[in-house]
C-alpha cells in the first residue's frame, strides 16, 4: 500500500472518546459551491486519538473523491458527516482476535486492533492484495500483532488468497473479523463452513456499499439479510457472516 | 417594489390545498421531497425537522416491497441515478408505526403513495384518511399502470385523472399529485389532475436515466435504468414548474435539483408557491434550514412582505414593466 495515506482530522470535543470500531465517517470530497464528486464519502475510522481528539481515516487516492481528500493540503477543513453506522462486537472474554483485511478494508481493522490490544486481547491481523505494495505496511500496526500476508502474484508472503492462510487460526481465534471486497468475504465464509469438525468462531464482516444519505433515508445501500432488507449505514456496516445472505 | 424597512419578519407561510376544509398549511414553503428524507425520523439527531414547511415520506405501496437488488444508486455528473424500487413496509405497516409517532411532531407529514392499480390508490387513500399525524397524500402517478400494459399513468392525462378522481372520492385530505417528466404534455396532465381534484400538483419525480460501466460493458445499476436528479435536472423541472404555473389555478409545489437560495427563488418565480428539497439534502442535511433562513433574509432584504409575492413573478403577465419594456417581453415571449 505504498499509495495509501493515513488522514488525521481533529474532531470537536467527544467525537473521538464516542467513535467504536466498525463505525464510519461520510465526508463531503468537494467544496461546498462545486457538484463533484456529488455523494459524501464512507471512510472506516481507522484510528482513534482520545486524548487529543482526532482520528484518522485510510485512503487511496483510486476515486475522485478519495484524490480530492489526498490533494487537501494540512490544515484544511473538510465536511464529515458522523461517527456513523454500527460497531464490531468483541465479547470481553475473548481473548485471541483474528483480522482478515483486503484493500483499504484493513482500516476498520486497524482501530478495532489497536481497542483489542488495549483491553488485553491477542491478535493476528491477515491481509491480503494483488501485490506487496496492495499491503498496509507493517509500520501502521502495532509491534504486539502478529502480522501475515498474501499476495496474489507472489511477490510478498503467501502466494495466493488471504483467506487461504485463515484455515491455520481456525483452532486458536475465538472471533473473526473480516474487511475487504465481497469476493474475499464469500472466499472466507467457504473455508468457514468447509471446516465442520471442532471449533467454528463467530465472523463479523464490515460490507462495503455505494451510499447515499448515510443515514438509512434513502436505502441505496441495502444488505439482504435474514431478517430482510437493511440499510448498510445504520444496521452495518458489520454484519454477522451468518446473517448476511450471501449470493 | 414596495421599499419596506428592512426590519420585517416576511411572511413565510402557504396553504397547499385553499379549497380544502382540511387545508394544508404550512410554516414555510421548505418541504423535504419523497425517498431523501425517509420517515422524518432518520434526520431528527441532525437537523431540528419541526421546522420544516413539511416533509413527505417515502413511497408507500399496497403491500410491503424488498425493493431492487443492488446496486440502486450511481453518481452523475451533478446527480445520481436512483433504482431503489420502494422499498417500504406496506400500507398497513406503515400505519402500524408511522402516524402514531407523527401525531406528535408539529411539522406536517405527507404521504407519498404509489400503486399499480387504481383500486389500490383508493383502498390507500381510504386507510390514510382516518388516520392520525397525517396533513396530506402525495400521489405518485409515475408508476406503471398493470391494467394498460405497464404503460406509466402519469404519462396520459386520462389515467392521471382516473388516479387523482378515485384517490379523490376516497379521502378528503389534501391530495398532492405528483407528476411525471416523462409526460409528452406535462401540462395536459396537470390540467387533466387539476379537473379530477388535486388540491395541488408537484412536480418534477426524477428522469429516467442510465450508467455504464465501461470495464464490464454492463449497466452500473442491477435494474438498468434509474431516475436521475439532482442539479442536473434543475433546469428541466424549472421549465415544466414554469409551463404548469401557467396552467393551472391550484398551488404548483416544484422541484429538481434545488440546493441553493438561488434555485429556490427561480422556482417561486416560475410559479411555485412552495419547493420540495430531495436529493440536495444526501450531502448536505443542513441545506433545509439554512433555505427557510436564507429565504426569510431574501425577502426582508428586498422589502418583500410575503413569500406569494414572488410566486410566478417570471411570468410575462405578471410584470409590471414600463411600456417599452413590455412590449420587449411579448416580443420575445412572441418568438
Amino acid at each position: 500500500m505504498g499509495d495509501a495515506a493515513i488522514i488525521t482530522l481533529s474532531a470537536p470535543t467527544g467525537f473521538a472518546s464516542a467513535v467504536r470500531a466498525g463505525e464510519f465517517v461520510d465526508i463531503l470530497c468537494r467544496a461546498d459551491t462545486s457538484f463533484d464528486p456529488f455523494l459524501r464519502r464512507p471512510y472506516s475510522i481507522a484510528r482513534v486519538d482520545r486524548r487529543e481528539d482526532t482520528f484518522a481515516i485510510l485512503v487511496r487516492p483510486y476515486g475522485r473523491g478519495s484524490e480530492w481528500l489526498v490533494g487537501q493540503p494540512v490544515g484544511a477543513e473538510v465536511d464529515v458527516l458522523g461517527p456513523l453506522g454500527n460497531r464490531f462486537d468483541v465479547p470481553a472474554k475473548a481473548t485471541n482476535l483474528l483480522m482478515v483485511a483486503g484493500g483499504v478494508g484493513a482500516a476498520p481493522l486497524m482501530m478495532l486492533t489497536d481497542d483489542a490490544l488495549a483491553q488485553g486481547q491477542s491478535v493476528t491481523y491477515l491481509m491480503g492484495g494483488m501485490s506487496g505494495d496492495a499491503l498496509l505496511p507493517v509500520s501502521f500496526l502495532p509491534g504486539e500483532v502478529e502480522y501475515v500476508v498474501a499476495t496474489d502474484d507472489g511477490s510478498r508472503g503467501h502466494h495466493g488468497f488471504v483467506t487461504d492462510l485463515v484455515m491455520d487460526y481456525l483452532t486458536w481465534a475465538d472471533e473473526i473479523y473480516a474487511c475487504g471486497p465481497e469476493p474475499m468475504f464469500l472466499s472466507l465464509r467457504r473455508v468457514i463452513l468447509a471446516n465442520r469438525m471442532g471449533k467454528r468462531p463467530r465472523v463479523q464482516v464490515s460490507v462495503e456499499r455505494t451510499m447515499a444519505c448515510g443515514l438509512g433515508a434513502c436505502l441505496g445501500c441495502v444488505v439482504e439479510t435474514r431478517s430482510g432488507m437493511q440499510a448498510s449505514c445504520i444496521d452495518g456496516p458489520v454484519y454477522d457472516m451468518d446473517e448476511v445472505v450471501w449470493s | 417594489m414596495n421599499a419596506l424597512p428592512q426590519s420585517i419578519t416576511p411572511d413565510l407561510t402557504v396553504d397547499l390545498a385553499p379549497k380544502n376544509p382540511r387545508e394544508l398549511v404550512l410554516q414555510n414553503p421548505v418541504i423535504a421531497a419523497s425517498g431523501c428524507f425517509g420517515y422524518g425520523n432518520e434526520y431528527a439527531s441532525i437537523i431540528d425537522v419541526q421546522r420544516l414547511g413539511a416533509f413527505v415520506s417515502k413511497g408507500i405501496t399496497p403491500r410491503p416491497r424488498s425493493g431492487n437488488p443492488m446496486p440502486r444508486i450511481t453518481e452523475t455528473p451533478a446527480g445520481m441515478l436512483n433504482a431503489i424500487g420502494l422499498q417500504n413496509p406496506g400500507i398497513h405497516g406503515f400505519i402500524r408505526k408511522y402516524p402514531r409517532q407523527w401525531e406528535r411532531w408539529e411539522v406536517p407529514a405527507i404521504v407519498n403513495i404509489s400503486a399499480e392499480a387504481v383500486d389500490d390508490y383508493a383502498m390507500m387513500a381510504r386507510l390514510l384518511d382516518e388516520q392520525p399525524g397525517i396533513a396530506g397524500i402525495e400521489v405518485n402517478i409515475s408508476c406503471p399502470n398493470v391494467a394498460a400494459g405497464g404503460y406509466c399513468f402519469g404519462w396520459d392525462p386520462d389515467m392521471s385523472a382516473d388516479v387523482t378522481r378515485a384517490v379523490r372520492e376516497a379521502t378528503t385530505l389534501p391530495v398532492i399529485v405528483k407528476l411525471s417528466p416523462g409526460a409528452t404534455d406535462v401540462v395536459g396532465v396537470a390540467q387533466a389532475v387539476e379537473a379530477s381534484g388535486a388540491d395541488a400538483i408537484s412536480l418534477i419525480n426524477t428522469l429516467v436515466g442510465m450508467a455504464i460501466d465501461t470495464r464490464t460493458r454492463r449497466p452500473i445499476l442491477a435494474n438498468l435504468t434509474g431516475g436521475l436528479s439532482g442539479p442536473a435536472i434543475k433546469p428541466v423541472a424549472l421549465r415544466m414548474v414554469y409551463q404548469v404555473a401557467t396552467a393551472v389555478r391550484v398551488p404548483v409545489v416544484g422541484m429538481g435539483g434545488i440546493t441553493t437560495l438561488s434555485d429556490a427563488l427561480e422556482f417561486f418565480m416560475a410559479g411555485a408557491s412552495a419547493i420540495q428539497v430531495g436529493t440536495a439534502i444526501f450531502s448536505q442535511p443542513s441545506v433545509l434550514p439554512r433555505l427557510i433562513d436564507e429565504i426569510g433574509v431574501w425577502l426582508a432584504a428586498q422589502g418583500i412582505p410575503r413569500i406569494g409575492e414572488i410566486v410566478g413573478s417570471a411570468h410575462p403577465a405578471r410584470l409590471e414593466p414600463v411600456d417599452d419594456e413590455l412590449e420587449m417581453v411579448n416580443a420575445v415571449a412572441a418568438g
